[in-house]
This record gives structure tokens, C-alpha cells and sequence, in this order.
């Protein structure tokens, strides 16, 4: 669970932490289950609510039943966005866009952070307030300028603009992850593998990156989830070229000025929320750890 | 684990580059959609017709009402006629359009053309992004409702294909055998359709666009005669308004809190007796309530004796301001080819809407079917909806005192007062 | 229509694979500059880092400064639908002042933009001012909720329980799915005639309440959900946190007699610290700029439920004031900016006084 080197001893802790000091009466257990059982239900109704619609027939978006599958349930809705749309090529489109995009933005941050980390450089504490910096900037602000300049550079309605501009708006959240993480690793390591006659990458490739999984799987996901759940930069960087549309854009469609095929749309967004979820629940071991660890130095 | 992520990663990343390398000629295929401004243009005036181009349609039809699909089919059965010529249909929501459209033109890359709703002509003229329609096409077979929906300057900036967008009154035959033909009427069946229960009307209550007729049955106008001054701070308005907070909270005609979807789900629901909604939910409706289906005007105001004017428009397509050349040629070809005889009538058929050609409406596909006679009859009273960029500010002033005296927190002519000043405001930001 | 086959999916690995290439070969390339600038000519003991950082660095450059000072240029311009696009009708507002008028010069001139800001509706009706301390408030009530909320179910995470992956699992839910997604399904469960909140408050024998129309209900239904939504986030950091406290001050603690309260305030509250400082300047600088709660869930586009980023969205895309809207987006900028810069230097100073 630790990030440190002694992470088995950590887990020891913990384990007599919990046994010896923190059981609880029957009586208090049932209280925490209650509780967590009440948040979590909480936390998946409105999840549950758009199943729902998904599963009932016409676009009925509203019904006064609570009922989680209503009496005259059907997959209507899933056959058709997955027959008569291009909902599969969009969620590929999405998929090709969002993965190659999660792996760059890993490469550089990875790379940037440990400059960050490690060495003391000019202009590194203004660099460090940038990144947050950028983090502030309203992204409506940024649309027109980026169209223009993707238009400049020909990189309206490809791949290519996408996964740069992706790539690059997610570097500053990783680095800040990434660097915190390194910072809690020790120098000592890479000293005694320098001292053996590896240079500085093969250091960083051989020590650091394999010590810093978690919080790599972290930004992993976040940029991952960053790319496929985006509207903005799609809408303005793919414009015209449909046959690359990513999910969002498709989604886009079913919602008319008026009217919204919400049958369809839910159906849909159950289908698009399964890929990140799955991601997110298997990354969830590294999710604390990975997130955490570059606050945590005692 | 690691180990296997890693071999698994530097594999992938091994096949990409070798599909990069075998795919290395189609690779820079979607940069033909980049801008190739002047040289291309240019290329294409001097080349015969026959040449290979591709024409960009940006449309606010969407998927819900069928209007895309439609769009798609008629663009497939043209580009079967003129295998040179590649379509890309590109659906975008209206407003997303507008935004879109004006950042393209931006950068100096708009699509060839245009198809979406009149009020788009207003800010289109005033940044000078579309041009005028004259001699482009023969408006004169076109609807003259239709083609004065887009006129602002003197000039024509759209070619018409459907006529129409207009509200009207849908009612259930179930419940309501006979449509009310004034407020009296409607407010005095009222009384028996809640004994059953029932709600008697719903329309839209969040947008002004579903006031603006009433303002017409109190003979009331948004702007002056200017066709720019907006004229919100009215006896007429103030009437509107008065009639809009009765209905509500002294006839109880209407429920509480509704919105599109939720007037929508309550008609189809069989919950709500009546719905004011427009010619685009027609088809919908029909699919759900089949036979029962009615449709009529809007009831005459019984205090003023007037037909509300519902707002008229339509879709329209507009010609981007830079296209020349073949590009436009072919675009011309194309809308004619959209508004021909035999597409109107099959329009008519497949979205239930009213066509924007003359001879079209003399087909038995919209003499005799009920639906669209009722529809037509709801247009002979309507307004074209105005669409100079003022009209933006009318609407945003108008939807806040709107709510306010739909939640009974505002006295009409305070709110018609609120109006006026908040619109003479925004106008000054239109600057 | 485009649909999936096994061409596009070749085409589009041949697409995606050429991007990566395109990119680990302009990577390539640009080290190579680096490293003969700084290493070659310049012999800087910074070659290393700066070519660490070189990809990184001059994408950001290209893609964030110079939309920026795209930008900033703009703010100073008259720039509308009037005066639009190529034809570059739109200029800096000039004028003529006179030299002693340097005052008027600045602020209806120069910084015209600026000074519209704080002294024009940036709405239709509504002033800078309460639209900022609305989003000051937004933020505050989320923050407090987020913190409480996170700070609660990292507690009952933590405790040995059985089944605590399955409720983790439950409880990442609304952080995992699509926010647009969620907020559009809150959306209709705040509706009057069938959500599902006055659904349960009818049930109740309570009165139903107005979400969309009522000023009140509404911006209260957009806390809600971003409460709902920022919750999740909080929860795994505090949980990563509070994995990370030995047990051995609790142990000690125990030995002294401290109560399970006085635990939490003098242990856990301190230990937290680290890793709370960095997530509560991120969790506010999302939360101020959060769009997608504000913006949907004010379906009816009540004045009284805008925050700053809403409004400015508004300005620009609504009434295309441009000139104006990138202004307006320099100030919210510089607004964030100042409070990261002064919540940093406060924490620092707080953690040299507890190493």
C-alpha cells in the first residue's frame, strides 16, 4: 500500500493497527455498513436512473415509476445506437485517440517531472507555478485561438491535432503528480546505481520508473479519462471530419434544438461509461497510493 | 505484471509503427479537409465540372426528428447522380452551429454550406459571413412567407427548404373531442378535464418562444415597425403576461413546473390533454397517439378577439460568404436538387413538414392529410420570426421576466418594464 | 454514413501509429537541437533537465502561451460581431486623449475591456461583482461539503470492516463516469413533475420544489451535484492519507489518555495536512472553473445560478463580445492565480512550523 521502500512493514503496521486497536462491537459494524450501504446507494442511483431509461421503450426520459427496470423493459435502444449509428465507430474512434494519448502524455510528463524533481535549474519554481497556473485557464478561453492555429498547422479533422492537443493539456496536471511522487524517492537509490556505472536514464528507467507505477497508472487514467470524456477540443479540432468523430460528438447528435432521442442517449452513455470504469475500477489499487503519496513525506 | 505491461506496450507501440509505415500513403488523407484556400479555389474555377470535390454541409438537423437521416438520403441520392461530387453531412446543434460557423470563418475555413434555422441570418449578415441568395436560385417559386423570413437589407439570405417551425395546438381526440376555438372555451373545458384528473394544457413554459404568439392574440409586437426597436414595455405585453400568470395560477390550466421534456412525456403520456409545441414534435406524436392525434390553431383570445401569432421560420440554406467558383456551382446545384418537387413531397412525407416550394403544397401528400392541413391553417396566422441580431437581445430579456411571473414573484407590468430595460441594455453590447 | 469495419480500424491505427511516430521522431529532433544548443555551445550544467523537459515545454508553448497571448492581444480590442474576423475590422480601441487625460486614456482606452468588466453588466442585468461573490460562495459550500463528506467516508473506509473494496468501488462511482453524462442524469432527477427528488418529498407528504425556477432550489441543485460528484475525489486522497499515519501515534495517544475527538483533531487533522494542501488547491481551482454542473443544471439560465466561468462563456459565444469576454477571462485567471499563490505561501509557512 506504501509507496516506500518498507512497504512490507507498513502493511504489518496496518494489519496490527487494525486488529489490535480498532475492532469494533457488532453493534458499531453495523452503523459503518449502514452507512457506507446508504452512500454508496447514493453514490450509483443516478447511474441507475439512466439504465433505466436506457431500457424504456420510446423516449420516455421521464416517468413518475421508480422502478429501476420499468415493466416494459427492452434493449430496443442498445440495438438500435449500436446498428443503425456509427456509435461503434465512434467509441473506436475515441478508444485509438484517447489510448495513444494516455501513452504520450505519460512519456513527457514522466520525463519532465523527473527534471523537476531532481534537479535545481533556473526558472524551475516559475515553471512549477506555470503548470498550476495553466490549470486556471477557463478552457472556453483557449477554443478560438487553438481552431486558428490547428487550422494553421493542417491539423483540423485528424488524429494527429487531437492526440497533441491531448497530450499536451494533460501535462501539467501529471507533472505535478508525477514530480510529487518522485520527490518521495530516495536519491540515495539512484546514487548507489550511478556509483555502479549506470548513467542518469538508465537510472531513471531502471529505479525510478519501476518504484513509481502507482502514481504513473494514476496519470495514466487521468489522462485517459481526460481525452475520452472531452466535448470542447473535439468539437472544434474535428469539425468536419465525421468519420473520426469521437463519442461525445456523436452523442451530440441524438440532441436536437427541441427534442433528444434520450432512449438512445442513455443507452449510449451507458455503453461509453463502461471503458472508463472498468479502467478506473482496475487502477483503483494504485488510485490511493499513487495520488497521495507525493504529499505524504512522513 | 510490469514486466508484461511493458512488452505489451513496446508490441503495440511496434505495430503502430508498422501500420504507420504500410499505411504511410493514406496517412495525410484527412488533411484534404484542411484549409487549401486560394490555390484550390482557383484550381477548381478553371476545371471542368466533372472534377472530384468535396462540399461540406454543416446542419442543425439532428437524429430525434428524423431531420439527418432525411438529409443523408437525399445527399446519398445526389452524389448517386454526380459521383464527383463527395457530401459530408455535419450534424451541429443550433447554437453549437453558430458558435462553430463564426469560429471557422475565423480562421478563414467555413464549410460550402449551410443549412439551419432563419435566426442564424441575423448574425451571419452582420458579420457579412453568408451571402445574399438572388442569384443563386429562383426564389420566386418558393413560399413568399418563407422567403421573407430570411430578407433583412433589401436582400434574401437563404434559400427556403421547409416552411414553418411554428407552434400550434396538438390534442388528444381521447380527451378532447373538439379543440377550444377561444380562451373561453378553453378555459371552460378546463374545469372538466381536471375532474378526470387531466391536465388540461402544457406547452414549454422556460421560453418566451412560447409567449410570443399570446403577445400576438393581445395584438401586441416585439419590435416596432423598424423592425429593431424592440417594444417590450407595452399595455399588450403587460396582458400577455397577466394572462400567462392566469392561466397558470387562477385557471390552474397548466401545471406547475414544465419544460420541453416534461410537457412532452405528459402528452404522450395521455396525462395532458392538450400541448402547444411545434411542427417538428408532429412525428413523435403521431408515433405514439397515432389516430388520435388532433391538430388545430392556437385558441383565439377571447378579450381581444385575435388569432395568436405564432413565430414562422423554417430551415434555410445559407451560402458561406467565401464560396466560388465550381464549390458553389455544385452547392447551387445541390440545393435545388433538395428543394425539387419530388424531395419536398417525400420531405413532407418522412418529417411532416410543410414544404417551402409553391408547387409542392398543391400535392396530394399535403392536401389531404389532416395533420398538415392543421398545421397549414396554424400558419396562415403566424409571423415570420424576426431575425436581426436585436431579436437575441428580446429573447434573453424576456425569458427571465417570464419565469418570474410563471413562479408569481413578479407583477406583469413590472416584468414588461424589466423587459424593456434589460433589452435596451443589451443593445448597447451589440456594438 | 461512416460506420466500423475492419478498413476504417486499419486506417485508423495506420493514423494513430503515424501520430506517435510523427511525434517520438519531432521529440527526436528537437533533443538534438536542444542538446546542441546547451551542451555544445552554451556547455550549461542544465543540458540534462532542459532536454528532460524540451517536448513537454515546447508543446505547452505552442499550444498554451501562444493561445494565451492570442488572447491577451484580444482583450484589448474591439473585436465583436460588427467588427469580425479577417476582414481585421477590429482594432486596439483608440482614441484621443489628451496627454494630462491619462487617467481617461487608461480606462476607456487602453484597458477599456478591463474597466467594462467591473463596471457593465457582464450578463444581461447582472454586475461582476455578485456573479464573483456567488462563486466564492459556490466554492466555499462545495469545498466545505467535499472535505467533510471526504473526510467521513475515508473514516468508514478505513475501518476493518468487511466488503470495504466493494463499497470504495460504489463510492469512485461518480468520479468514474462521464461528467457531462451524471450531470445531465441529476439534471432530471431534479425535475418537478417526475424527478426523483420531489418524487420522494410528495411521498414524504412534503411540498414539491421548484429546482429549475426557484433562484434558491436551483443553485442549491447545483451544489448538490457537485457535491455528489466531488465527494469520490476527496475520499481516496484522505483514505491514501490516512492509510499512511502509523498507528504508533494512535498507540501513544492511547497511552496519554486522548479521546477518539482529540485523536483526530491533534493526530489525524495535522498528519492529513500534506496531502490535503495540494487537493484543496486543485479541488478549488475546479471547482471555480467547474462548467459543466453550472452550466446544465441551470436549464432555465437563471441569472441568479451563473458563476464567473458560466458568465463568461455567455459573453463570448452568447453575445459574442469578444474583446470583452477575453478580458473578463485575464481577470478570472489572475483572480485563481493570486489565491493559489497566497493558499501556497500560507501552507508553506504552516508546514515549516510542524517539520
Amino acid at each position: 500500500m506504501s509507496v516506500t521502500t518498507d512497504s512490507s512493514n507498513n502493511d504489518n503496521a496496518f494489519q496490527r493497527f487494525f486488529r489490535a486497536k480498532r475492532g469494533h462491537s457488532p453493534f458499531n459494524r453495523m452503523l459503518i455498513h449502514l452507512a457506507l450501504i446508504i452512500s454508496s446507494i447514493i453514490a450509483i442511483y443516478p447511474v441507475l436512473r439512466v439504465l433505466s431509461v436506457s431500457l424504456r421503450p420510446g423516449d420516455r426520459l421521464l416517468s413518475t415509476s421508480l422502478a429501476i427496470i420499468p415493466s416494459d423493459a427492452t434493449l430496443n435502444n442498445y440495438f438500435v445506437v449500436i446498428t443503425e449509428k456509427d456509435f461503434m465507430l465512434w467509441l473506436w474512434n475515441s478508444l485509438a485517440i484517447t489510448v495513444s494519448t494516455a501513452i504520450i502524455g505519460v512519456i513527457f510528463s514522466s520525463t519532465s517531472a523527473y527534471a523537476f524533481s531532481r534537479w535545481r535549474f533556473p526558472g524551475r519554481n516559475t515553471g512549477m507555478l506555470f503548470l498550476l497556473a495553466t490549470q486556471m485557464i477557463p478552457a472556453a478561453m483557449l477554443m478560438v485561438p487553438i481552431y486558428i492555429l490547428a487550422v494553421k498547422l493542417g491539423l483540423l479533422g485528424t488524429y494527429r491535432g487531437l492526440v497533441i492537443a491531448y497530450s499536451v493539456s494533460s501535462i501539467p496536471f501529471s507533472v505535478w503528480i508525477l514530480k510529487g511522487y518522485y520527490d518521495t524517492i530516495p536519491r540515495d537509490l539512484e546514487e548507489a546505481a550511478l556509483i555502479d556505472g549506470a548513467n542518469r536514464i538508465t537510472a531513471f528507467y531502471r529505479i525510478i520508473l519501476p518504484l513509481s507505477t502507482p502514481a504513473l497508472s494514476v496519470v495514466f487514467l487521468f489522462n485517459f479519462m481526460q481525452a475520452w470524456n472531452d466535448y470542447l477540443l473535439a468539437r472544434v479540432l474535428l469539425a468536419n471530419a465525421t468519420e473520426i468523430w469521437t463519442w461525445p460528438l456523436g452523442l451530440q447528435a441524438l440532441q436536437g434544438q427541441f427534442q433528444t432521442a434520450w432512449g438512445q442517449f442513455a443507452a449510449a452513455s451507458i455503453m461509453v461509461m463502461i471503458p472508463v470504469v472498468a479502467l478506473f475500477l482496475y487502477s483503483s489499487k494504485y488510485l490511493i497510493s499513487g495520488l497521495t503519496a507525493g504529499g505524504v513525506k512522513g | 505484471m510490469r514486466k508484461q505491461i511493458l512488452i505489451l506496450s513496446v508490441l503495440l507501440l511496434a505495430v503502430m509503427m508498422i501500420a504507420a509505415q504500410c499505411g504511410g500513403g493514406e496517412a495525410p488523407a484527412p488533411e484534404k479537409e484542411a484549409p487549401a484556400p486560394a490555390a484550390e479555389e482557383k484550381a477548381e474555377e478553371a476545371a471542368p465540372a466533372a472534377e472530384e470535390m468535396t462540399i461540406t454541409v454543416w446542419t442543425k438537423e439532428g437524429e430525434a426528428d428524423g431531420g439527418l437521416p432525411f438529409l443523408q438520403s437525399i445527399a446519398d441520392a445526389y452524389t448517386a447522380e454526380n459521383p464527383n461530387v463527395t457530401l459530408e453531412i455535419v450534424n451541429k446543434d443550433v447554437e453549437v452551429l453558430r458558435e462553430d460557423f463564426q469560429t471557422a470563418a475565423l480562421a478563414g475555413n467555413s464549410p460550402d454550406l449551410l443549412f439551419t434555422v432563419s435566426d442564424h441570418a441575423g448574425p451571419f449578415t452582420i458579420a457579412e459571413l453568408i451571402q445574399p441568395v438572388e442569384g443563386l436560385a429562383d426564389l420566386g417559386q418558393y413560399v413568399d412567407s418563407a422567403v421573407a423570413a430570411v430578407k433583412l437589407d433589401g436582400k434574401t439570405w437563404g434559400v427556403p427548404a421547409s416552411n414553418g417551425n411554428h407552434l400550434m395546438l396538438l390534442y388528444n381526440k381521447d380527451l378532447v373531442p373538439e379543440p377550444p376555438a377561444n380562451t373561453d372555451e378553453l378555459i371552460a373545458m378546463a374545469a372538466d378535464l381536471k375532474g378526470q384528473d387531466i391536465i388540461p394544457l402544457v406547452f414549454n413554459q422556460t421560453e418566451p418562444f412560447w409567449m410570443v404568439p399570446w403577445l400576438g392574440g393581445f395584438g401586441g409586437s416585439v419590435f416596432a415597425d423598424d423592425g429593431v426597436t424592440p417594444t417590450l414595455n407595452t399595455p399588450e405585453m403587460a396582458a400577455t403576461l397577466q394572462f400567462m400568470h392566469d392561466i397558470k395560477f387562477a385557471e390552474e390550466l397548466i401545471p406547475a413546473e414544465s419544460d420541453y421534456d416534461g410537457s412532452d412525456t405528459l402528452f404522450k403520456e395521455g396525462k395532458a390533454a392538450m400541448i402547444i409545441n411545434g411542427d417538428w414534435s408532429v412525428g413523435g406524436y403521431t408515433d405514439t397517439l397515432g389516430d388520435k392525434l388532433g391538430i388545430a390553431r392556437i385558441p383565439q383570445v377571447s378579450a381581444t378577439g385575435n388569432w395568436p401569432a405564432p413565430y414562422t421560420a423554417g430551415t434555410f440554406f445559407m451560402f458561406p460568404a467565401e464560396l466560388s467558383g465550381a464549390k458553389l456551382d455544385t452547392a447551387k446545384d445541390f440545393v435545388s436538387f433538395v428543394t425539387n418537387e419530388e424531395n419536398q413531397v417525400k420531405m413532407v412525407e418522412e418529417l411532416n413538414r410543410l414544404p417551402a416550394l409553391k408547387v409542392a403544397l398543391d400535392d396530394p401528400a399535403v392536401t389531404e392529410n389532416d395533420l398538415l392541413k392543421g398545421s397549414a391553417d396554424q400558419m396562415v396566422v403566424g409571423v415570420p420570426m424576426p431575425t436581426v441580431l436585436e431579436m437575441r437581445c428580446n429573447w434573453d430579456s424576456m425569458k427571465p421576466e417570464l419565469l418570474a411571473i410563471l413562479s408569481d414573484t413578479k407583477a406583469p407590468e413590472d416584468a414588461a418594464a424589466a423587459m424593456q430595460t434589460a433589452a435596451d441594455n443589451c443593445l448597447l453590447t451589440l456594438e | 454514413m461512416d460506420s466500423l469495419t475492419l478498413d476504417v480500424v486499419v486506417r485508423s491505427i495506420s493514423e494513430v501509429g503515424g501520430t506517435v511516430a510523427f511525434i517520438v521522431v519531432g521529440s527526436i529532433i528537437l533533443e538534438l537541437i536542444l542538446f546542441l544548443i546547451f551542451k555544445v555551445i552554451l556547455k550549461s550544467p542544465h543540458t540534462l533537465p532542459i532536454m528532460l523537459l524540451g517536448p513537454a515545454a515546447f508543446g505547452m508553448t505552442v499550444l498554451i502561451v501562444y493561445p494565451l497571448l492570442w488572447e491577451l492581444n484580444l482583450s484589448f480590442t474591439n473585436m465583436s460581431l460588427r467588427r469580425f474576423g479577417d476582414k481585421a475590422q477590429y482594432t486596439w480601441i483608440a482614441c484621443q486623449a489628451k496627454p494630462e487625460n491619462i487617467n481617461f486614456w487608461l480606462t476607456d482606452c487602453l484597458f477599456k475591456n478591463y474597466v467594462d468588466v467591473f463596471r457593465l453588466p457582464v450578463l444581461k442585468q447582472v454586475y461582476f461583482f455578485p456573479v464573483f461573490l456567488r462563486t466564492v460562495l459556490w466554492t466555499f459550500i462545495n469545498m466545505v461539503f467535499h472535505l467533510v463528506g471526504g473526510t467521513i467516508l475515508a473514516i468508514l473506509l478505513n475501518q476493518p470492516i468487511r466488503g470495504r473494496g466493494i463499497y470504495r468501488t460504489f463510492l469512485i462511482l461518480p468520479w468514474a463516469i462521464p461528467q457531462v453524462i451524471a450531470v445531465l442524469a441529476w439534471r432530471g432527477e431534479f425535475h418537478f413533475e417526475y424527478g426523483f427528488v420531489n418524487l420522494m418529498l410528495v411521498r414524504l407528504g412534503l411540498e414539491q420544489i421548484n429546482w429549475m425556477t426557484d433562484p434558491f432550489w436551483n443553485f442549491a441543485a447545483m451544489c448538490i451535484v457537485n457535491i455528489w460528484l466531488g465527494i469520490p475525489f476527496m475520499m481516496v486522497i484522505l483514505l491514501g492519507g490516512l492509510q499512511s499515519i502509523s498507528s504508533d501515534y494512535y498507540e501513544a495517544a492511547e497511552i496519554d489518555g486522548a479521546s477518539g475527538l482529540q485523536q483526530f483533531t491533534n493526530i489525524t487533522i495535522p498528519l492529513l495536512r500534506p496531502v490535503m494542501t495540494p487537493a484543496i488547491v486543485l479541488g478549488t481551482i475546479w471547482t471555480f472553473n467547474n462548467f459543466n454542473v453550472p452550466f446544465f443544471i441551470n436549464q432555465f439560465e437563471l441569472e441568479t445560478s451563473d458563476i464567473l466561468v458560466t458568465a463568461l462563456f455567455r459573453a463570448a459565444f452568447q453575445y459574442n463580445r469578444y474583446g470583452f469576454s477575453a478580458a473578463f477571462a485575464f481577470i478570472i485567471f489572475i483572480i485563481l492565480l493570486l489565491y493559489s499563490i497566497f493558499y501556497i505561501w500560507i501552507s508553506d509557512g504552516l508546514k515549516e512550523v510542524y517539520e
